[in-house]
């Protein structure tokens, strides 16, 4: 349970091991997201691939910490479930994010 | 500080009254558990029992029972007097929630710190009791709060209606904490009907008060303020704004800051009344189920776009559709079709347009009422973790 972080490629990985990304874990995620921010990292890829629940309130803490960076750095999203892509696809997230369907993806430039 | 002694032997009750009196407190008697309990009863100041345990009537041990059985709405402090070698009374003493012991005969340095211990916990408790008091009135506050924001977003709600030959029913279910479901439609002019249903982001007061300040925003009729309608310099003088331009609109007046996040997911539609045909844009919102009757297909218009207020400067699209009379528009908040069985599985979407499909031909209210008892039977509870909404139009030829 929890968020952890490692560089990778120039970049910070943020690895999600949540099943559930909802209003319970908006405030923790954010926490942890402005941590790191704050910390000056600011190329962001956030591994979603434990991540079978998303609701609104997790979307808007992932939108929350895009907008923290304030157009200086960037966050891409990797690795989504089949029902995270479906909120992603109905959302229309890929205006706002670029989404790969993996880590390795993310890192190496692929999209999905 | 009150303390009660218990003691049925007189000369015992009076030394141990004196001494106790000496450490300046105030003495209360009693010779036996009955008559303790009624002074304890009359005597609310009493926070500290001293007593005997073989007493006639009521013993020490039942006394002490009938004190934590919950009787009294204070911590009442309990010190059992017991015999030099009493093992077995100290292990039933503690076992009926007795504070402390103290042995016989009573040592007078040894009372004096013991009561000094139940002093200490007395004030604890009262501190505690005081905390307890303060809390439970201010989650009285917010409770009753909560009440009226609810009927408040109840009493905003649209009546079930028809306008210029357009039906209009719906369900609205509040979740148990506040949430921020809202829909409405009214004329905009003499030939079209807007329509909208919208979801906040969140639960609670922030997304309830935010809901309603769009409620109020796109319920506004009135041409000269309507922020529906664009005014022009020629006739007709107006005209009334396509959906994805009144989106775009809500989108640039309601960017969500990066804290709040307070952004929502919304339909928006008009119906031209004349014709039948509906222009309608989706943000992030579930599709809308299109339901044709005398075809008895089901069509979804599973339209994507951004939610509102997530981002500056996104456009969105409006899709055209033609009604025919008795043709019907599902819309519903994700709530519902996210509304969980016991087992934690979602209703989801085929459930919902199964339903649908069986539930075609009849009337719209019948129609919502069959969908409801569906989704309560799935929930198998009376209480739901979101609002749930669902608005259904008819067009029933235009006027």
């Amino acid at each position: 349970m929890g968020y952890s972080n490692r560089q990778e490629a120039d970049k910070t990985v943020v690895e999600i091991d949540e099943a559930r990304l909802d209003a319970s874990q908006a405030t923790p995620f954010r926490d942890y997201m402005t941590d790191l921010i704050s910390q000056g990292q600011r190329d962001l890829v956030l591994d979603l691939s434990q991540v079978d629940f998303m609701d609104s309130s997790g979307l808007g803490a992932i939108v929350g910490a895009l907008k923290e960076l304030n157009g200086d750095g960037s966050i891409q999203l990797a690795g989504p479930q089949k029902s995270v892509n479906d909120l992603f696809d109905l959302t229309c997230m890929d205006k706002i994010f670029t989404i790969h369907s993996s880590v390795n993806d993310a890192l190496s430039g692929g999209i999905q | 500080m009150d303390v009660l002694i218990v003691e049925d032997a007189r000369d015992q009750l009076h030394l141990l009254s004196a001494i106790v009196r000496k450490l300046g407190h105030k003495v209360h008697q009693a010779m036996d558990g009955l008559e303790a309990l009624s002074i304890l009863e009359a005597e609310p100041e009493i926070r500290i029992v001293v007593s005997d345990w073989m007493m006639p009537n009521m013993d020490g041990i039942a006394l002490c029972e009938s004190i934590r059985n919950g009787r009294f709405d204070r911590y009442i402090y309990f010190i059992l007097l017991t015999g030099q070698t009493d093992h077995d009374a100290l292990v039933r003493g503690l076992s009926v929630g007795a504070d402390d012991f103290l042995h016989k005969p009573v040592d007078y340095k040894e009372l004096e710190v013991r009561l000094k211990g139940g002093g200490r916990v007395v004030a604890l408790e009262q501190s505690l009791e005081q905390k307890n008091m303060e809390l439970s009135q201010a989650l009285l506050t917010v409770e009753k709060d909560l009440e009226s924001a609810a009927s408040t977003q109840e009493a905003l709600l649209a009546q079930p209606a028809v306008i210029n030959g357009v039906g209009f029913e719906w369900h609205f279910q509040p979740s148990k904490i506040l949430g921020g479901d809202m829909f409405g439609y009214h004329a905009v002019d003499d030939e079209h009907v807007m329509f909208y249903q919208l979801d906040v982001a969140g639960h609670g007061i922030p997304s309830a008060l935010f809901s309603f300040a769009l409620n109020n925003l796109l319920m506004d009729a009135d041409g000269r303020t309507s922020m529906l309608r664009e005014e022009l310099s020629k006739p007709p003088w107006y005209r009334v704004l396509a959906p994805h331009e009144v989106v775009a609109k809500l989108n640039q007046r309601f960017q969500a800051s990066a804290d709040s996040m307070l952004y929502f997911t919304m339909i928006y539609g008009v119906v031209h009344t004349p014709s039948g045909r509906v222009t309608m844009t989706h943000a992030g919102h579930p599709a809308t189920f299109w339901v044709r009757p005398q075809t008895g297909d089901i069509q979804m218009l599973a339209d994507s776009g951004v939610p509102v207020g997530m981002m500056p400067n996104m456009s969105w699209e409006t899709r055209e559709i033609q009604l025919k009379p008795g043709d019907r528009l599902f819309m519903y908040s994700d709530g519902m079709t996210e509304c969980e069985s016991p087992g934690e599985e979602q209703f989801g979407e085929p459930r919902l347009q199964e339903l649908l499909h069986e539930s075609r031909e009849l009337p719209m209210t019948e129609m919502i009422e069959q969908v409801w008892k569906e989704l309560c039977a799935w929930r198998g509870q009376s209480s739901f973790d979101d609002d749930m909404t669902c608005l259904v139009l008819e067009y029933q030829g235009g006027k």
